[in-house]
């Protein structure tokens, strides 16, 4: 394997386990293990959830660099676990080059759940949290009907590439706003945990866990760059909740 | 203690939730059982150490601290990433209530019972993030000196 073809690889898989919300430390260590076992010592790797950057010396004594900038983020452990077991076959028998891109294609194209099971999954969550929250059956259907409208309305927001805080601002406006309308209609008794409940769809689980799990692993800057984000979408879920609470109480005479 | 209402109903609707969660995360479905029965021992570890009258911060310490360890010994077993299972059975504790209440005292103009519900949230997800400190640090330092233990005896 050339330098040039390792740091491919290695900026490929790298960029892979951030991108599918691996901790910074897993991906940093890949890199430097898959680069060990092809006998390159001297390796460079730095990243952040934004940015990946590797520098290793070159066959001719000259350093190469490979920068990826990471934008696009979505969540999907299974193809965090698969490129895990793939780095860890890389450095016990060292493939060819070509070996290994056909296994990253694979893993690649993993089939991922479809949008019907999706969205059953976050009319479940409505609907249990609604419940877990002290809700009745009627608030937890209304809970799951909501949650059942915010993917879609999530999904648009998604288009215009917004900030977390947009985004959780969009998404828990609606639903707080058709929450209190339900409620006014009489079929609710009362809208906290039906919002609640709803709400609880959109919370940053990964981003929760991986902001705790960067700052064990010493990792402070992509810590509080994860951290940053999970208060973003919190504030802004909140905010967003609150405009619509106040605006439509007021109109009802709340 | 009503223990239907106060015990297996939470733990239910934990574990429900806790598989409708991986789903979104497109977990695979052996492992998402699995990762599911985390959000079970949260809730009952929690409820446990309320009934026995624990602060509210102790309680969620515990529960993170019970799942962390669940996570750590099952992904060690089965050779996956800590997160796949951690990630899906920390969701049900998320204070999601708190928070919510938080905003509706702000709302309702009452400043010194926003300031307590924040002061509240803020405590309480710092437990929790204390109890996943604790454990994922003495894991790590554990799996070192295992490893070096290892190296030795070769």
């Amino acid at each position: 394997m050339t330098s040039n073809e390792l740091l491919t690889v290695t900026s490929k898989i790298g960029s892979m386990l951030i991108s599918y919300g691996a901790e910074i430390y897993r991906a940093e260590e890949s890199v430097n293990r898959i680069a060990a076992a092809y006998g390159f010592e001297k390796i460079e790797v730095f990243a952040i959830p934004a940015c990946l950057i590797i520098t290793i010396d070159g066959e001719n004594g000259l350093p190469i660099t490979r920068q990826v900038r990471i934008t696009k983020r979505e969540t999907n452990l299974d193809r965090v676990d698969k490129i895990n077991n793939l780095s860890r076959f890389i450095c016990s028998e060292k493939p060819s080059f070509s070996t290994i891109t056909a296994h990253i294609n694979k893993i690649q194209n993993r089939k991922t759940y479809g949008f019907p099971t999706i969205l059953a999954s976050y009319i479940i969550v409505g609907a249990t949290f609604a419940l877990f929250f002290g809700g009745g059956w009627r608030e937890s259907v209304a809970a799951g009907a909501i949650a059942a409208v915010i993917k879609p309305i999530e999904m648009a927001v998604a288009k215009v590439k917004p900030s977390v805080f947009f985004s959780g601002l969009i998404c828990s406006m609606s639903a707080a706003a058709i929450a209190v309308l339900i409620a006014e209609a009489g079929l609710t008794d009362g809208f906290d945990k039906v919002i609640i409940g709803s709400l609880m769809t959109l919370v940053p689980g990964v981003t929760l866990t991986n902001c705790m799990r960067d700052f064990i692993a010493g990792d402070f800057i992509a810590g509080l760059y994860t951290m940053i984000e999970a208060l973003l979408t919190a504030v802004g879920m909140a905010v967003g909740a609150a405009s619509a609470i106040a605006l439509l109480t007021n109109i009802f005479g709340g | 203690m009503d223990y239907l209402n106060e015990l297996v109903l939470p733990a239910l609707y934990s574990f429900i939730a806790s598989i409708a969660f991986g789903i979104q995360f497109n977990i695979r479905f052996r492992h998402i059982i699995a990762a599911a029965v985390g959000g079970i021992i949260s809730q009952v570890i929690f409820n446990a150490a309320e009934f026995s009258g624990s602060s509210e911060m102790l309680c969620y310490f515990l529960a993170a601290c019970s799942i962390s360890i669940y996570a750590e010994i099952l992904a060690r077993r089965l050779h996956v990433p800590v997160n796949m299972y951690l990630v899906v059975a920390i969701i049900p504790l998320v204070p999601g209530s708190m928070i919510y209440n938080a905003m509706i005292t702000l709302l309702s103009g009452d400043n010194s019972g926003f300031a307590e519900q924040c002061a509240l949230t803020f405590g309480v997800a710092g437990s929790i993030a204390m109890g996943v400190f604790a454990v994922s640090s003495a894991a790590r330092i554990l799996t070192a000196a295992l490893s070096g233990i290892k190296k030795a005896v070769k």
